[in-house]
């Protein structure tokens, strides 16, 4: 895998606080999507509480991954369709090149899938001499400006309408217009000829249900229907993690779905695909391909503290309540998945060491596990990861990351089990905060490590008696 | 009603002690009588949080053992409560003895508005606070033990005081203990927000239930040289004419 | 019948979940032999609608309608739908180009409208999507496609049917079948879609439960391609504006015969 990035979060993060259009496209889509989502649930007739329904169906899906696979799989042959498992990033690609490269294909839309990012698709199909068009309009922005997505559903909700109106006129050659209407259409025209003249077309997949061997695909745009309806081959790519067993169980992660995603009740289209068209039928894909893809959720899948993360529906309701996200935007997340799904998905399957400011750099405020669809305890794996991180973990290829952090914590664990030590800690670190420069009563500049703070903020000082060294001397006689 | 015993969180010991006389002028003004174990420390959320288990653990086993004989234990603190109720328990998941030790102590303590609302069954304490006042929803308090309506109720029933709520009153301060220290620009983003709410809401006083959050808004406001007050809600229900 | 890749990546699951990597397991369990209790209630629910839980839900299909911009009018028999497509036809201008032209299904509802008679006063070719012959030969049927295919793109109207309605979300279900291909209801810029009454139901539900056990459905099930279609296309990718109108169809019109 390539395009990964997540040893920068901390910078990344304060360019993306300090970018006022970005600042102000994330209050709006919390403001608008995660209270939209909360409300939304709250209407479903079930109630919120058809989200630990929908975790159970989850749960069993994915404790049962290998006979839901076979099932659809067999379902999807027998139907015309092919079936390719692929372990790697690599293996994945590659089957989509020779694919590609048996059908003459020099020309692709692409329907938004965040997966193919994960696995550098693009890339891979370009470095071949084919055309690669996303066609989801946010991806489609993103891809003309030369930048990698920054939501998962939300693309390009980085970029205000100035910014995109200058893009088209430099990429579509469209006269200057400001007006999303205007700039839709402008996309709309461009993208129309991409999808009749386009040889293949690929998606990503929601929800696969193994009870009627079909996999489903969801959009408001109508881009995915037309990228998998047009072309005479579709390939459609899916984690492996993304199956129930039945109708009425996939119906209720649909609902959710919708919900999580855009606060909807419902998506403009969902498809079912279950294989290529049928004699006798006069339009769909001559070839259909299913890439099932695994690229490290195995090893999350053997780690019963991780398994969990599995029953992700990718559908983003966490980042539209999260605090942090809402600050540093997505592309200080490094990789294919931004927000708090990030902050796990992306150290399981890049590396714990080399991304733990993603699982680091939050508060375990728990706002992302109430919006989540699945009811997933995200906070959980944040602890977790961090617990890996603490003392390293073989399994996990993980070393400790700050020794000195440890013994501090070692030391520190000493001295709380004695009041007197305790107390003695305390009178030396009084002793030092004398030191410190004040203002009004407040300490203005810490040491490090604790300098952070004091950067932006003030620090009321330690107390001149502890409550407890007062209730000893006033009650205790 | 027996004994209340007093967990009082090592910030309010060590930083704001004000907090911890403040509750037990309200708690005493309801005729309780109060003991508090001089030998606690820590509940251990600092080290927990930063992913030391084990040494979170001993702090655990301190706390349990200096908690264990009292009867309903009270604390100024969510997050702490929280710590108890939800990760001590699962701390001791392999050692069935010291798990349900854990579980004992987390049946019975409560976090001050809880215990005043729903255990006491009190709204009105006799407290008097001339000012607006609007008020944060710390995140463990709220997403972890579920208590957001009692402190409204509380601080709705004190005499002068206007309750305004302010936007995203349930979105995180940016504290997160260590958080605020290795991760300060995103931290900073997210108390700043904070303290604009604050001010767009119209009110001269932010109220929460957690020192740690406070320390941080409190922070924030004096280097803005703001005059905003933060306080901690018993600050405002020990308050009379 | 397995492949290789298939073999290794289904033993590596097997091992994760703590199983022996080489056997397989069984599936019982996971799914229903026959039709739950709630499922029971649903197909009754359906059988025994009577005339007023109709037009209920009708009327619940026009509020759930109007905020996804979907236009729904009811109609008492298929002559007035005619009238109104073919008034749709004269008042719309086409998106690309300047000739009109509309793409319609083969499909008995859609026949008995006699489109291609009565467009023919407007010089309006209409475009029937026929099957094509299971038997024809293999160049044959390429062309017949390409010749379909070119007509419903240069199509600024298409008119199908569906198979049901489900009200609570306004959306349209369409299986996939000869003569009623997917892309007359998404390349052209308008959508008709004409249907009748009978064919509405309450939610996914109902029509899961029906698509599952019901004797008429179970056989087709959701065939291989099933269309749900909430409305005409929309986005708001731009600064979080709502557009209607990506790239799918930008208008979408629902006619309803009651009689």
């Amino acid at each position: 895998m390539s395009g990964i990035s997540t040893e920068n979060y901390i910078e990344e993060a304060k360019r993306g606080i300090s970018n006022p259009v970005l600042q102000r496209a994330l209050a709006g889509l919390q403001d608008r999507f995660g209270r939209g989502t909360a409300e939304a649930y709250r209407r479903l007739p079930e109630g919120p509480d058809l989200r630990l329904k929908a975790h159970e169906i989850r749960e069993t899906a994915i404790a049962n991954l290998d006979v839901l696979l076979e099932i659809l799989a067999d379902k999807i042959r027998s139907n015309g369709g092919n079936v390719y498992f692929a372990e790697t990033a690599q293996a994945a690609v590659d089957y989509c090149l020779a694919v590609a490269r048996r059908n003459n294909v020099r020309r692709v839309v692409k329907g938004k899938s965040m997966v193919t990012e994960e696995i550098s698709l693009n890339p891979a199909l370009e470095a071949a001499g084919i055309e690669v068009v996303e066609t989801d309009l946010g991806e489609y922005i993103v891809q003309l400006a030369a930048e990698t997505p920054s939501h998962i559903i939300a693309p390009a909700v980085h970029k205000n309408r100035h910014e995109i109106a200058d893009l088209f006129v430099r990429k579509l050659g469209i006269r200057r217009t400001t007006d999303p209407p205007e700039l839709t259409q402008a996309a709309r025209k461009a993208l129309r000829e991409k999808f009749l003249a386009a040889d293949m077309g690929t998606s990503g997949v929601n929800m696969a249900c193994a009870e009627t061997g079909h996999i489903t695909t969801v959009s408001n745009e109508g881009n995915i229907r037309m990228a998998t309806t047009m072309p005479r081959v579709h390939v459609a790519f899916m984690g492996m993690e993304r199956i129930v067993a039945r109708l009425d169980e996939y119906e209720i992660i649909l609902r959710l779905l919708c919900r999580g995603a855009a606060a909807q009740t419902m998506g403009t289209y969902a498809s079912y695909i279950g294989g290529p068209r049928h004699v006798g039928e006069s339009d769909g894909p001559d070839e259909f391909h299913l890439v099932i893809i695994d690229n490290g959720r195995s090893r999350i899948l053997a780690d019963p503290q991780f398994r969990e993360m599995l029953y992700c529906i990718r559908c983003a309701a966490c980042l539209n309540v999260c605090p942090v996200y809402a600050k540093i935007g997505g592309h200080a997340y490094g990789f294919a998945y931004s927000g708090p799904v990030g902050a796990v998905v992306t150290p399981l399957l890049t590396g714990i060491n080399r991304a733990k400011d993603l699982f680091r750099g939050e508060t375990l405020c728990g706002a992302c596990m109430d919006a989540c669809s699945m009811n997933i305890d995200l906070p959980r794996m944040l602890l977790a990861l961090r617990e890996k991180l603490a003392y390293g973990d073989p399994q996990w290829q993980v070393e400790p990351a700050s020794r000195s952090e440890g013994l501090a914590y070692r030391g520190w664990s000493w001295f709380i089990r004695s009041r007197r030590a305790y107390e003695l800690g305390l009178k030396l670190a009084a002793a030092g905060q004398r030191l410190l420069p004040r203002k009004n009563g407040m300490l203005r500049r810490l040491p490090p490590p604790l300098n952070g703070w004091t950067r932006s903020r003030d620090l009321h000082p330690l107390a001149d008696e502890t409550f407890i060294a007062r209730w000893r001397r006033t009650r205790k006689s | 009603m027996r004994k209340i015993t007093l967990f009082i969180q090592c910030l309010v010991d060590t930083v704001w002690p004000h907090v911890g006389e403040a509750m037990v002028r309200v708690l005493e003004g309801l005729g309780l009588e109060l003991d508090c174990p001089t030998d606690q420390t820590c509940c251990g959320q600092p080290a927990f949080n930063s992913g030391f288990r084990h040494e979170a653990r001993t702090a655990a086993r301190r706390f349990i053992e200096i908690f264990e004989n009292a009867g309903t234990i009270v604390s100024p603190s969510g997050s702490c409560v929280h710590m108890v109720r939800h990760h001590y328990p699962e701390l001791f998941k392999g050692d069935p003895l010291w798990r349900s030790r854990a579980e004992r102590i987390a049946a019975r303590t409560y976090e001050f508005t809880e215990f005043l609302v729903d255990v006491r069954k009190v709204e009105d304490v006799g407290a008097c606070y001339p000012g607006t006042v609007t008020y944060h929803d710390s995140c463990h308090l709220l997403r972890g033990i579920r208590v957001s309506e009692q402190p409204r109720r509380l601080l709705r029933k004190v005499a002068g005081l206007t309750l305004v709520e302010m936007k995203n009153s349930d979105y995180c301060c940016g504290f997160g203990g260590a958080f605020a220290v290795k991760y300060p620009d995103i931290s900073a983003a997210m108390v700043n927000d904070k303290v604009d709410h604050v001010i767009n809401s119209g009110a001269d006083t932010v109220v929460g239930c957690d020192t740690g959050c406070l320390l941080n808004i409190a922070g924030a406001v004096s280097r803005r040289g703001l005059t905003i007050k933060a306080m901690h809600i018993a600050e405002v229900l020990a308050h009379r004419r | 019948m397995t492949t290789p890749d298939q073999i290794e990546f289904v033993r590596r699951i097997r091992s994760a979940l703590g199983h022996a990597p080489d056997i397989p397991r069984g599936v019982g369990h996971l799914f229903a032999a026959g039709p739950s209790t709630e499922d029971v209630r649903l197909l009754e629910a359906v059988r025994r609608r009577t005339a007023a839980e109709r037009q209920a839900l009708l009327e619940g299909l026009a509020a759930a309608a109007r905020p996804i911009n979907l236009n729904v009018t009811a109609l008492p028999d298929s002559a007035y739908a005619t009238t109104a497509i073919v008034r749709l036809v004269a008042a719309k201008t086409p998106e690309w180009g300047d000739a009109k032209q509309i793409a319609a299904w083969r499909h008995p509802l859609i026949d008995r409208l006699s489109l291609p008679e009565a467009l023919d006063r407007l010089h309006v070719p209409v475009h029937v999507t026929a099957p094509i012959p299971t038997e024809a030969d293999p160049g044959f049927d390429r062309i017949e496609r390409e010749r379909q295919r070119a007509g419903i793109i240069a199509s600024f109207v298409g008119v199908t049917s569906a198979d049901f309605c489900l009200a609570d979300t306004a959306t349209l279900v369409m299986r996939n079948r000869p003569g009623q291909p997917r892309s007359v209801a998404l390349v052209p810029s308008i959508h008709i879609a004409v249907i009748h009454l009978d064919q509405i139901l309450t939610d996914m539900k109902e029509l899961f439960a029906l698509l599952r056990w019901d004797e008429h459905c179970r056989p087709e099930g959701l065939s291989n391609y099933m269309s749900f279609i909430s409305g005409p296309s929309k986005t708001a990718d731009i600064e979080a504006t709502m557009v209607h109108g990506a790239h799918g169809p930008r208008e979408v019109h629902l006619f309803v015969i009651t009689g």
